[in-house]
């Protein structure tokens, strides 16, 4: 195990390089031309060719990627085109919130997702079935905007129990992470529910019933265990993906995430905290699907973790 | 077996009742935390009533003065930073840390007789030599957008004594009197020591001093006792950045923030009857218009321009894009500008726009491109000039590209004849004050793309003489006179589809008094108060 994540973590390296490679590449080939935004839209041609040259973008792009791979190797993202300031700075407020937005939401979603799920599975076409997969069709059929404007005029306009918006306290998370976990929450729930389904179909599963054992056993014990493994990997998915910030809900609770910051730095071109943002929604990503690979295999030993 | 059928079922139902009001279950549990449970928009509390929260509707940007070209960033700049010269909530230009000015009459002298005993929020004094040092960060950095725009002209600083100090130029520019408004002074210690930390922390001489800046979240600044008003004002002063429109609008009322900027049109009427709001409608600076392409068939022809003009009913296209906020556009720079000279402008007459096209040689009408951004307003306002310019025959085909996009089909044109743009939907705007930005780049031969922003390809030599001379003296009376021609020149020429000048629409708790918002969306908050 300690041999597989060390070797996991030593090809992280070759990924990244890669990553960068092709989203320098690439943002290079988005039509728009920073230097242009850069200096707003009364500028003159002299203007436009001034900033061209302090950002260096002048340079030819090789020169400039070798540039860019040099001091990221010391540690240093860079400084944004648009704020002037190190795209250190601009992570530094957006990231924690990012992270703990992500978990919050996560957690409860999990956790409601998986007993909404069992649920729905033992009392299979009874009502608590029918209401369970009620709940979940509507938690990802309704769409996060609209939801998180709803959660405000009720809680925050009407009750007046929690802010609109922001990060000043706890409270602050609690709509952005309904709204963001509303759609986890289902979609946990209706793989938990097909998947322990097709489970307790399995042979193993009438081998242990007719062993006597407990359904409780049965169920948690034995069924639940083996259909998780398709859980692990959706709500790693999302996972990942939450990490990258969510543009709508940071939007509707102006909430400081890193997926808006993407947003507008994209909107601007500025090339250096695009860049950067994608190398660590990348790290993310990999740290995650590693996660996920261990729990495949604390889930069933019998999966080898040599591929 | 049965037994555990049971459990399972009362489980399931504890479990479902929290699953579908988790939304309570979340609340409640911080309700206990809190007093405010009954009491409706409580969360006002939370502020003390010598806190004054503004939401507006974007980041800001940058805190360098003399870097910053956003509006968001420039208004909370404002409360902490201030210039030699500033502007009135009309856009006038006012004396600030300068107690007086006077202009050579070649327009190449600017003399300045410095307010005394002003202090920088750092302890240094405001003096001469504050000045210099400031104005010489600007004209040896070109990196700075203050840079290009006039400071790259400045011959020589010249300190007279402690407070007084002559700036030279090379060259008249028209705009310097503004350009002296929005530099604003920074402490020079602040330059000599801490260049880098000018874009994250701004120290000026302002009401308000810097506390704190949490990109993306707010920005919080604290009266300054030391300023040289003297006058009372509320102690903190936070801004934050709310992009979505329904989230703002529940600030201001919940009490969250005290005033609100901008309010969205849609919004207007809840809030209007609402007594604990009100909210403010103030023209803004900001020209709506159909730059067309005077360069290329069918355009270059003045009768299509002009008859393209009269088939828009301009009144319409403030009720349906504008949702009735605006005015119409009847010159070629807004009415808060200096100068502005109302011109008859094209009465909708859908019969008179045909007509006009017969005469042209183009009595089906003809096939054309309208550009755009993928704003949904932009959106809107496309599909009007399609819908408008339908009955005579013109078929318009709506292309809406994304900003970076849009600009590199646009400036990536070299000539003329390269452009491919034949009808841009955009907006300008620029200080109330700075009549030659609102002309010279959308209208002089020399600031064809990519050189500037004349995307007409309007090429008169008698408006680009009018232009130069006007930005060659200091006389007011000649300038006015020589704008005035301007106006009409090029107004009657349609280089444009005229249609509107958008208004500033800000919202303010009641129990607030003292916070305003001009018409380039500056906010101010010197006088600000909290009852």
């Amino acid at each position: 195990m300690l041999k597989f994540v060390v070797r996991r973590v030593i090809e992280i390296i070759p990924i990244l390089i890669i990553v960068s490679m092709l989203t320098f590449l690439f943002i290079h080939l988005i039509p728009g031309d920073p230097a242009r935004l850069v200096a707003g839209k009364d500028a003159t041609m002299e203007e436009v060719e001034n900033v061209r040259h302090e950002l260096g973008l002048d340079k030819p792009i090789v020169v400039q990627y070798v540039d860019y791979m040099k001091k990221l190797v010391t540690g240093d993202l860079g400084t944004s085109l648009t704020t002037s300031l190190p795209v250190i700075d601009m992570f530094k407020s957006r990231f924690m919130p990012s992270i703990y937005l992500t978990f919050l939401s996560m957690i409860w979603a999990t956790i409601i997702g998986l007993l909404i799920g069992v649920v729905s599975a033992v009392f299979k076409n009874k009502w608590p079935d029918y209401l369970g997969m009620v709940t979940a069709v509507s938690g990802i059929s309704l769409p996060g905007f609209w939801l998180g404007l709803l959660l405000i005029q009720l809680f925050s306009v009407q009750l007046g129990w929690l802010p609109t918006g922001g990060i000043d306290s706890f409270k602050s998370y609690i709509l952005p992470s309904l709204t963001l976990g509303a759609g986890i929450m289902s979609m946990i729930a209706r793989f938990t529910r097909s998947s322990l389904l097709e489970t307790m179909q399995a042979d193993f599963i009438r081998t242990s019933r007719a062993k006597g054992l407990a359904e409780r056993t049965v169920i948690f014990g034995h069924a639940l265990r083996n259909s998780l493994i398709s859980v692990v990997t959706i709500a790693g998915l999302q996972f990942g993906f939450l990490l990258g910030g969510s543009v709508v809900v940071e939007t509707v609770f102006s909430f400081p995430g890193m997926g808006r910051l993407l947003i507008d730095s994209i909107s601007f071109r500025d090339y250096p905290v695009i860049q950067s943002a994608i190398l660590l929604f990348a790290v993310e990503f990999i740290i995650v699907n590693l996660i996920v690979d261990i729990l495949y295999k604390v889930l069933n030993p019998k999966i080898q973790l040599n591929s | 077996m049965h037994h555990m059928k049971k459990i399972l079922f009362l489980f399931a139902c504890a479990l479902l009742l929290v699953a579908c009001s988790s939304n309570n279950e979340g609340s409640k549990g911080t309700d206990g935390s809190t007093n405010a449970g009954a009491d409706k928009g409580a969360s006002s509390n939370s502020s003390s009533s010598d806190e004054l929260v503004i939401a507006v509707n974007e980041n800001f940007i940058s805190m360098d003065p003399h870097n910053t070209g956003d509006t968001n960033s420039n208004a909370v700049q404002a409360a902490m930073l201030e210039g030699l010269l500033g502007f009135d909530n009309d856009g006038k230009i006012t004396k600030v840390l300068a107690e007086d000015y006077s202009v050579s009459e070649d327009a190449l002298e600017y003399t300045f007789k410095l307010r005394q005993g002003v202090k920088f929020h750092d302890g240094e004094a405001f003096n001469a030599e504050a000045v210099k040092v400031n104005i010489e960060r600007i004209t040896n950095d070109e990196k700075l957008r203050l840079y290009s725009r006039g400071f790259n002209l400045i011959k020589s600083v010249e300190i007279l004594n402690e407070y007084e100090i002559k700036v030279t130029l090379t060259e008249p520019y028209g705009p310097m009197i503004t350009r002296f408004g929005v530099a604003k002074m920074i402490s020079p210690k602040h330059i000599k020591e801490n260049l880098e930390e000018i874009p994250k922390v701004p120290v000026g001489t302002g009401p308000y001093k810097f506390v704190e800046w949490v990109q993306g979240d707010h920005l919080t600044m604290e009266r300054f006792d030391e300023y040289w008003d003297g006058n009372d004002r509320v102690a903190k002063v936070t801004f934050k950045p709310v992009p979505e429109n329904g989230s703002r609008v529940a600030m201001l009322k919940t009490g969250e923030a005290h005033a609100i900027y901008p309010v969205p049109a849609q919004n207007m009427p809840e809030l209007e009857s609402n007594s604990d709001v009100k909210v403010t409608t103030v023209p803004s600076t900001i020209a709506r218009y159909v730059s067309l392409n005077t360069f290329k068939e069918p355009l270059n022809n003045e009768k299509v321009r002009q008859a393209l003009n009269y088939a828009v009913n301009k009144e319409a296209f403030i009720k349906v894009v504008n949702s009735g906020l605006g005015t119409q556009l009847d010159s070629i720079i807004p009415s808060k500008t200096v100068y502005y000279k109302q011109q008859t402008s094209f009465a909708y007459d859908v019969e008179k726009a045909k007509a006009l096209l017969a005469e042209a040689g183009y009595p089906d009408g003809f096939e054309i491109e309208i550009w755009g951004n993928t704003n949904s307003d932009t959106m809107k306002g496309m599909q009007f000039i399609q819908q408008q310019l339908a009955p005579i025959g013109v078929k318009v085909d709506i292309k809406s590209m994304e900003e970076g996009t849009l600009s590199d089909e646009i400036y990536g044109a070299q000539t003329p004849e390269e452009a491919k743009l034949m009808m841009w939907y955009v907006s300008w705007s620029s200080y109330a004050s700075d009549v030659t930005n609102a002309t010279k780049p959308l209208f002089h031969s020399t600031s064809f793309p990519p050189n500037s922003a004349n995307t007409a390809y309007y090429n008169n030599p008698m408006a680009d003489k009018l232009m130069d001379e006007a930005n060659s003296t200091s006389d007011q009376a000649k300038q006015a006179e020589l704008y005035a021609q301007l106006q009409e020149e090029v107004y009657a020429d349609a280089p444009w589809i005229f249609l509107g000048v958008d208004e500033i629409v800000y919202g303010v708790r009641s129990n607030v008094s003292g916070v305003e918002v001009g018409p380039g969306g500056a906010i101010s908050v010197q006088n600000a108060k909290i009852d």
